[in-house]
């Protein structure tokens, strides 16, 4: 799991399936409502390809189309899932007391910890596009927490922001574990620095097109590096939205 | 013969951990009960994933996990 690679797009699991039926996300809206998930890691029916990237499991990116599309109520426990939403409309359910919505630049971190149930809904319709993380904790049946955020796309723009982690206005969670996001509006050379070289870093371009330590990454592409001092993300005059993940091995 | 300490699984579809030293009582599996020594066709009690998509974890319990899940490493 700590080799460095290159995933293209097209080279993610792939799973399209109607938002119905036992494994049911299908809860008020149109029958016909599905759930697109491109897995980064394998997950669920997706098998054949890397198990994760240090403590993450999980990477998917999802698509609700249609009202009512989404996860009906279901249990965790443990994995710390963090939801990052790119577009549309994202209604959460959970446990621990929230009902939250979110949209675009929310994201949240639920930690299922000793138990938890959570509900993923699309109730408007349009499509909702979120990226969804799930993190081993570094503690087995931790109290079961949920925290959400904002990132700011204009305001932040042209710098790596910290989401989730230990700098300061990011989540916290119970991992040496750490989600950042860059956005650009003009061409520029990025610097990340990972806490320690032994850590693994893992860059997910969201819109655009970036070079990550000189190799080209197109939309929905991806890399993981492991040994790395520094990763240089050089952006070109277009618009670029990149997540950074960085893991202990 | 020695003696192999007791291991913890995690399901990777949900979370759901399995405890050799705890079993699942509940679901017929005895405390004690080793991971290869469940079947091959067990699913998750939570979430059905199969057996194969459980990992093996070397976590320790939080402080304030439920005292029946708390079991000395």
């Amino acid at each position: 799991m700590h080799s460095s690679f290159v995933l293209r797009a097209s080279e993610r699991g792939y799973n399209h399936f109607l938002s119905t039926g036992e494994a049911s996300s299908y809860v008020g809206g149109q029958p016909d409502a599905t759930v697109t998930r491109h897995s980064s890691f394998n997950f669920g029916p997706y098998q054949a390809g890397r198990a994760g990237f240090g403590r993450l499991r999980v990477f998917g990116d999802e698509v609700f189309s249609g009202s009512g599309c989404g996860y009906n109520i279901h249990r965790h426990h443990n994995f710390i899932i963090c939801a990052f939403v790119l577009e549309g409309q994202l209604t959460h359910v959970n446990t621990v007391g929230n009902i939250d919505q979110l949209t675009r630049g929310d994201f949240y971190a639920f930690s299922a910890g000793s138990g938890g149930k959570h509900c993923e809904l699309n109730l408007p319709g349009d499509d909702a596009n979120i990226l969804y993380l799930w993190i081993l904790p570094n503690q087995l049946l931790l109290p079961p927490t949920y925290e959400r955020g904002h990132y700011d796309a204009i305001a932040s723009r042209n710098r790596i922001t910290p989401l989730v982690g230990t700098a300061d206005g990011a989540l916290r969670v119970s991992q040496e574990a750490k989600v950042s996001r860059l956005t650009t509006d003009a061409a520029g050379i990025f610097e990340y620095i990972p806490h320690s070289a032994a850590n693994g870093v893992y860059v997910f371009v969201i819109d655009g097109a970036i070079a990550c330590n000189d190799t080209p990454l197109a939309r929905r592409d991806s890399c993981g590096l492991w040994g790395q001092e520094r990763v240089v993300l050089a952006a070109g005059e277009e618009p670029v939205d990149v997540l950074i993940f960085e893991s202990a091995p | 013969m020695t003696l192999q300490a007791l291991k913890r699984f995690l399901c990777l579809g949900c979370g759901f951990l399995y405890d050799e030293a705890l079993g699942l009582p509940e679901h017929g599996i005895a405390p004690g009960t080793r991971w290869a020594d469940i079947p091959d066709d067990w699913v998750c009690p939570d979430c059905g994933t199969p057996k194969h998509r459980f990992e093996m974890v070397e976590l320790p319990y939080a402080v304030s996990a439920p005292a029946l899940s708390r079991h000395p490493v």
